[in-house]
């Protein structure tokens, strides 16, 4: 490991993220947002006059909706100066030999179709505005499990696209709900059928590549009753002088009994906004997990939710957050009772270093009605130097008597004594501050899967490097 | 921002407030400096809104029922020669034990009795009437006078300036231990009244002290708003114990700030109680401000009917190696809401900070509502700093194992509710006081 002090937090990013390849798209809406812009993006993807319109009503809304004055400053956005829309080649591949030499190059350069082949049910890759990759297993494809890019979730399921598109997270949500509804383009559409369970897990992995960019993917999960999937995401993004903007809004419906995992590692360049909505409804006896690392981006507010529709229904979040220089990952979590015997778990555990800010908002949300209702939140803070910050802003609204719910937090530095007990032990001060950090966010790397395990352990060392001056 | 309904009603009657309390304030013939604050407040409060629901402290709580245009200012209550003039309901709170302390009634905008005590008197601490402090200890007054309550924080506090009606002045010289406790007490003598008081208290190095703050007021059907402000300060290894016990009937809107200074190696505790009044919102700041200060806070909120409670504290860590520890409890009846808002905020450089904060909720009904914000706004490393907060029903095995030893339910109950506050009640200062909370809670259980 190295030993200099000065080593910036995110270093070794520039080498393994950061490269761009020339832009070659084939179509660039041109900067700004307006009518006219919504327009030809529905256009060119020859979407039918509902999404048109949905659109359209997305963008008047956002246009009226003022931005939010807490979390992170959002009020530098120049939303004018970004590109909407970049297609970076005319057609989605359905085999990596398809693929475009560089967008192949890039993904090759991230480790994507060795990951397929290794371990993974299906894989999609979004490069700037469109998907340009995207495969799923025979097996599965017959067993009726659905795996598209929600373009082609539009075309070519019609009905049950329609049926719960922007059901979960209408585009009134919040101002950046309205912005993706309005101009949103890729993501992954996926539906599990009844019964199906998908037991490696579905890989999407989003990448920027153009400069000043936004890039506004929308998801949606369909898992049906008895039925399991677990999704993985990934991102990346070339370091650039300007600013990106990445707004996505991912919507997941779990069915009576079905069990849905999400799985984000987050790991923007320090120069994306990462703005995201994400929410999921859960019914009966169904299970809703949200797994989510924040590593990257400057800014990022995201707040994954489950509300618990119906009796049995159980939410769980586990967060990480690590903001290093010039960083603020506002993360968090929402659960939000609505039914009797619904269960929820939130575990949060967030670092900061060389002067970056960490720190949970969150919601526990018991309505009426929803008695027996349990929720327990953990929140845990580390500050490794004094010009960092830790925040946390939990939210409980209880309208229940009968129920049981519990927040704790936590903030501290490293404790010397773990320190000196390691040193005494013939590890150095910087490996051992490494390895605390590493045993505090245990609790939630053990539930990624083992390569994303692995990956997470290597990117907080990487990022814990020069930690100890 | 949004012009609430309370700006549209309030227009005229804010105007008529300020433009009265100038009036009274010259022909009173107070010092040019507080004419000057007054104004300068008169014009700070003409130049903001009221807090409407936008803002995130006033999100939850919504004074928009109050009807503000109806609020007189100016009432003038009747002097009293003695304790025997008080209303009876404060009569019967001092439980005889008048000769036991200083004593100062603020009865609507007036302070109507001041009766120190000889032994404090001897150890030269003040405590006295603001008009008599203005006359009598401008120094030392002008000192702590709006030293920590910012003028600009909000409408109400600008308009609780330029209009205040009463308050009180309390002064503890350096390294004097005033031997017995002082007891304010705020009277309200029934509806539409609009009471402003500014308690200031200042307790010198190594001085210590003890204050009462009770409150309480006639029944009526139309609606009071008392909106006082606080600012006490504890010197370098002084120590401070005040009780603030709110018992408003329930005609009573509440909004009152309160903010603490805590200095080097000094102490402060601070119980804060909330049972009385229909729509309550108290904002309270401790500032750990010296190395080495410590602040204690234990309170309670006990609402039922359609009782609404707003607490929001803030513990600040200005400096390094302070300890603040806060438990806010909450118990709920019938149709009742409470919100606890609380942050811990440790500065920059504050290193070593020590900073507990709890709150723990306790619904004995299924169409009450309790929001809990605990919050931590972290800075510096070299800290610890820790919240919980709970929010849950009767424990059924307690219940149960009480009900098994042949306790009646209701009567289990009410043992495990008694059992909750029991804590925070054992902090608060005098048996006679213990007693009168603990008969309350009784009476609200029902």
């Amino acid at each position: 490991m190295s030993t200099s002090p000065e080593m910036d937090l995110r270093d070794g990013y520039a080498e393994k993220y950061g490269f761009h390849d020339d832009e070659q798209s084939v179509f660039k809406s041109r900067k700004g947002l307006d009518a006219d812009i919504v327009r030809q993006i529905s256009k060119l993807k020859d979407e039918p006059q509902w999404m048109l319109d949905y659109r359209l009503k997305a963008l008047e809304i956002f246009e009226k909706k003022p931005l939010p004055t807490w979390g992170g400053n959002v009020a530098e956005i120049d939303f004018q100066d970004i590109y909407y829309y970049v297609k970076p080649t005319s057609e989605e591949a359905k085999s990596w030999d398809d693929v475009p030499e560089d967008m192949k190059r890039t993904f090759d350069k991230l480790g994507i179709p060795e990951a397929e082949q290794k371990f993974l049910a299906g894989v999609g890759a979004q490069y700037d505005s469109e998907v340009v990759y995207h495969k799923i297993k025979e097996s599965l494809e017959k067993q009726g499990v659905i795996f598209l890019s929600a373009d082609h979730g539009l075309k070519e399921h019609p009905e049950l696209f329609k049926q719960y598109f922007g059901t979960i997270i209408p585009s009134s949500d919040n101002k950046f709900a309205a912005l993706n509804s309005a101009v949103w383009s890729g993501g992954s559409f996926i539906y599990v059928p009844k019964g199906v369970k998908v037991d490696v897990p579905l890989q999407a992995y989003f990448r920027i590549n153009t400069k000043d960019m936004g890039q506004f993917e929308r998801t949606l999960i369909i898992v049906d009753e008895d039925a399991y999937v677990h999704y993985v995401e990934g991102c990346t993004a070339p370091i650039y002088s300007s600013d990106s903007l990445h707004s996505a809004v991912v919507e997941i419906v779990v069915k009576k009994g079905g069990r849905c995992r999400y799985t984000t590692i987050q790991n923007w360049s320090n120069n994306v906004y990462n703005l995201v909505t994400k929410r999921a409804v859960a019914y009966e006896n169904a299970t809703m997990e949200w797994v989510d690392g924040n590593l990257g981006s400057k800014l990022t507010m995201k707040y994954p939710a489950v509300y618990m529709m119906e009796p049995g229904a159980h939410g769980e979040i586990l967060s990480i957050a690590f903001a290093g220089r010039g960083q603020h990952q506002d993360a968090g979590a929402k659960v939000v009772h609505c039914a009797p015997n619904t269960s929820s778990k939130i575990i949060s555990k967030s670092i900061s270093k060389d002067g970056g800010r960490a720190g949970y908002r969150g919601l526990v949300k018991v309505q009426k009605g929803a008695v027996d209702s349990r929720s327990t939140v953990n929140c845990d803070a580390l500050i490794l130097d004094e010009e960092s910050r830790s925040d946390t802003y939990p939210y409980m609204e209880i309208e229940e008597d009968r129920v049981s719910i519990g927040h704790e937090a936590t903030v501290s530095k490293i404790g010397d004594e773990q320190v000196f007990y390691l040193m005494s032990r013939g590890i150095g001060e910087e490996e051992a501050a490494a390895m605390i950090v590493s045993g505090f966010i245990e609790p939630i790397v053990k539930e990624l899967p083992m390569e994303y395990a692995v990956e997470m352990n290597r990117l907080i060392q990487l990022q814990m490097e020069g930690s100890v001056g | 921002m949004s012009a609430t309904n309370l700006d549209v009603k309030g227009a005229n009657a804010v105007a008529g407030w300020l433009a009265a309390a100038e009036t009274r304030a010259s022909a009173a013939h107070e010092p040019e400096w507080m004419l000057k604050r007054r104004r300068h407040a008169a014009q700070v409060a003409a130049s903001m809104p009221f807090p409407s629901r936008e803002d995130e402290l006033w999100r939850r709580s919504d004074f928009s029922a109050l009807p503000i245009d109806s609020l007189d200012a100016s009432a003038s209550p009747p002097r009293a020669r003695n304790v025997d003039d008080l209303p009876a309901a404060v009569v019967e709170r001092l439980a005889g034990e008048a000769a036991k302390a200083a004593l100062l009634v603020q009865r609507d905008g007036d302070v109507v009795l001041e009766q120190t005590h000889p032994t404090l008197q001897k150890q030269g601490v003040v405590v006295c009437s603001m008009e008599r402090a203005m006359r009598e200890h401008a120094g030392l007054l002008q000192e702590h006078f709006g030293a920590q309550l910012a003028t600009d924080y909000d409408r109400w506090v600008a308009i609780g300036e330029a209009l205040r009606t009463g308050g009180v002045f309390v002064h503890v010289p350096k390294g004097v231990h005033a031997e017995l406790p002082v007891r304010l007490f705020q009277w309200i003598d029934g509806g539409r009244r609009l009471v402003a008081p500014r308690t200031v208290i200042a307790v010198g190095e190594q001085g210590s002290l003890t204050v009462l703050d009770e409150m309480l007021s006639e029944s009526a059907e139309e609606p009071s708003l008392h909106a006082g402000g606080i600012e006490l300060s504890v010197g370098r290894g002084g120590k401070l114990t005040f009780a603030s016990l709110q018992d408003w009937s329930r005609n009573v809107f509440h909004y009152g700030n309160a903010r603490a200074q805590v200095g080097a190696d000094a102490e402060l505790q601070w119980i804060q109680v909330m049972v009385g009044g229909r729509m309550n919102k108290q904002h309270i700041w401790f500032d750990m401000a010296g190395q080495g200060a410590q602040a204690f806070v234990h309170g309670f909120m006990f609402g039922d009917h359609r009782q609404h409670f707003h607490l929001h504290t803030l513990q600040r860590h200005l400096a390094p190696n302070c300890t603040s520890d806060l438990l806010i409890k909450g118990c709920l009846k019938d149709r009742a809401r409470s919100v606890y808002q609380g942050l811990i905020q440790v500065a920059e450089g504050a290193q070593r900070t020590d900073a507990y904060q709890a709150n723990r909720n306790l619904l004995l009904s299924d169409q009450a509502r309790a929001d809990s914000i605990p919050g931590l706004e972290i800075l510096a490393n070299d800290v610890r700093c820790t919240h919980g907060a709970t929010l849950g029903h009767v424990d059924p095995e307690q219940l149960y194992y009480l009900t098994a030893r042949g306790l009646p339910r209701a009567e289990a109950q009410r043992l495990i509710v008694e059992a909750f506050f029991e804590p925070v009640i054992e902090r608060v200062p005098l048996e006679s006081v213990r007693e009168r909370l603990r008969a309350e809670i009784a009476r609200k259980l029902g």
